[in-house]
């Protein structure tokens, strides 16, 4: 499966760092380099992968499904990505019963200075199908300059699953407005990972579920913020239908980053539930966190509950590592890399191992 | 006695302004294993944070000497690459560092899996770090640690608290073995300090000399059986009078 592509050693290894690789077991590969659609393709008969303005001429379907779950005047960001001529991105569908076992990978790459990418992705998984997204965004090192303005919109049919890994390596002069939402339909399954581990000028995103009965919505976010980067994440579940569940997470390291993490459960119905736990962990003095964790009940028997916490790495802990050997140093890298250690629930092992693995390349050549 | 381990002259240490050590000297040679018996609060803990240089006890007057180096003033890691090393009485918990990762990052023994499976905590390695951990089980990892940093001078507060009486003989296996007891004296270079409230582990490991702490100082040493007998008939005050306050220089 090598030199697919064009792409130089460099650029190679800077994809792999967001999980495009070109020598690991996938499903299918998507690859856009700017504004061009550089790869589109399944390996496995069980998915279909289309560049969007090829879905959009194919099926007529699609067309409707196209800002179908994002509102187009939301923000100037949608504005511009609905102002395109022809949208760059992807579409992917799993067929009715599908349950594609490799992760396909996904990858939008800024390579060339003062590059705005704009990109409109849909994702349709059947009912009964299962897919395992791998999603990653990477500016190239020489890139001083550049924007990336995303809309994704994911349709999770009656017992489907889809869980997305999203991985960021963008740098420290790139803007980063990402715009998702996803309906899951009854006893469907939405999971979402979003790492970034490495310097980011500003990224804003607040991605949004809507949950039917029996549902199962999922945000997980792990954020290293050094200095210079501002990120303002965060996401919100609206549970519509009995039974519906949800779970935010997210764990925050500041190194001199400004973070502010936002997440919002609307329990709309009685009978669903979600929690949220929001924690950050600031080391170094220049950075901040602000936590903004928000419950809404909406009728009289849902059951939501938050926790947040931002602060010091524990003296305790650091001495404890300390006592046992081990530099100030390597004690803090351990607390830390164990604070971003969160174990997602609902994955199959492979993707944990595959995940668990993107994140230490992620984290490879950053402080952590 | 052979040559000197540690040494501690004249110490006074301070928790957060309250001075909780009051000239405390001890002398712990090459090869020999001291108890430390003593009231809750006595400053039994207290003198083996300060050995190990943990943060928040602040010494104020005296010296202590590893090896003949003197180390007060050092950071905890400094210490414990000399060769210190503390099996903490309340480890904490640390949340997402797997034992094992932990175990692998500060192990000086090639190979750590026989005392895995000699302290029966394989089943633990991928759980995080002192979280959730039973009483027995933090007391066993605890004792993992200490056994794979390999130190001379081998520090433990109250190794046998919380510990079911199965898990006490493993745990004290873990430190017979430790401090080399199966071999002659003269072959042991391991030294040991080991601070106990239910005297459980003097059943197993055999002991050169006891300390009793009172007040912030060492008020009478002798042979640790002995001590806990009197403890046990007396209490600690009663013991003192019994066996009678020792001066400085008798504590060596």
């Amino acid at each position: 499966m090598s030199n697919r592509v064009q792409l130089t050693l460099e650029e190679r290894k800077g994809l792999e760092r967001v999980g495009y690789d070109e020598q690991q077991e996938r499903s299918g590969t998507f690859l856009a380099a700017d504004h061009r659609v550089l790869e589109a393709k399944p390996f496995s008969d069980q998915v279909e992968i289309l560049p969007v303005a090829l879905a959009i001429r194919e099926y007529d379907w699609v067309h409707d499904l196209v800002f179908g779950l994002v509102d187009p005047d939301k923000d100037e960001y949608t504005r511009m990505v609905k102002k395109q001529m022809e949208p760059l991105g992807y579409f992917i569908r799993v067929k009715e019963g599908q349950e594609v076992i490799l992760p396909l990978q996904t990858c939008f790459y800024i390579r060339t200075d003062q590059t705005t990418q704009m990109t409109h992705n849909i994702i349709v998984a059947e009912p009964g199908s299962t897919l395992h997204l791998i999603s990653g965004c990477v500016a190239d090192a020489h890139v001083d300059k550049g924007r990336h303005l995303g809309v994704t919109e994911y349709y999770i049919g009656e017992g489907a699953t889809v869980t997305t890994t999203m991985i960021h390596s963008w740098g420290p002069n790139v803007t980063v407005y990402p715009r998702a939402a996803a309906h899951v339909k009854k006893g469907g399954r939405f999971i979402s990972n979003y790492v970034v581990m490495s310097p980011v000028k500003h990224i804003q995103m607040a991605p949004e579920a809507v949950v039917e009965e029996g549902g199962l919505a999922e945000f997980y976010s792990i954020v290293y913020a050094p200095e210079g980067s501002s990120l303002d994440i965060g996401g919100t579940i609206r549970l519509k239908g009995e039974q519906a569940r949800c779970e935010i997470v997210s764990r925050v390291v500041s190194d001199g980053g400004k973070v502010i993490t936002r997440g919002c459960i609307v329990g709309e119905v009685d009978g669903v539930q979600g929690t949220m736990a929001c924690n950050g962990l600031l080391v170094n003095p220049r950075g901040s966190i602000h936590a903004i964790p928000e419950l809404e009940g909406k009728s009289p028997l849902v059951l939501l509950s938050h926790e947040a916490s931002v602060g010091m790495i524990s003296q305790d802990e650091l001495s404890y590592l300390m006592a046992s050997g081990l530099s100030e140093e390597r004690a803090r890298e351990l607390i830390i890399q164990g604070f971003l250690d969160v174990r997602i629930k609902g994955l199959p092992e492979a993707l944990h191992k595959t995940i668990a693995e993107m994140i230490k390349k992620a984290k490879a050549g950053e402080a952590v | 006695m052979g040559s000197v381990m540690l040494e501690i002259k004249d110490l006074w240490v301070e928790i957060e302004g309250r001075s909780i050590l009051k000239g405390v000297n001890l002398v712990v040679g090459e090869g020999e294993v001291h108890i430390l018996f003593g009231p809750n609060g006595s400053g039994k803990s207290t003198l083996l944070s300060s050995v190990s240089g943990l943060p928040g006890y602040r010494i104020v007057k005296g010296s202590i000497r590893f090896r003949g180096e003197r180390i007060d003033g050092f950071r905890p890691d400094e210490i414990a690459k000399r060769g210190v090393g503390l099996a903490f009485q309340r480890p904490p918990a640390i949340k997402g560092v797997k034992l094992d990762t932990f175990i692998q990052a500060i192990a000086n023994v090639s190979d750590c899996a026989p005392l895995y499976r000699e302290l029966e905590l394989d089943y633990l390695k991928d759980r995080d770090l002192n979280a959730g951990f039973s009483g027995g089980e933090l007391k066993r990892s605890e004792m993992l640690k200490v056994a794979v940093q390999a130190p001379e001078l081998v520090m433990l507060d109250e190794p046998e608290s919380g510990v079911d009486l199965e898990h006490i003989a493993v745990i004290s296996g873990a430190i017979n073995k430790l401090l080399e007891k199966d071999s002659p004296c003269s072959d042991r270079s391991r030294s040991g300090l080991i601070i106990t409230h239910t005297g459980y582990i003097l059943d197993y490991v055999k002991a050169d000399r006891g300390h009793v702490f009172i007040g912030g100082r060492i008020v009478c040493t002798d042979d640790p059986l002995e001590i806990f007998h009197e403890i046990q008939k007396r209490g600690y005050e009663g013991c003192v009078h019994r066996l009678g306050q020792q001066t400085i220089g008798d504590v060596s």
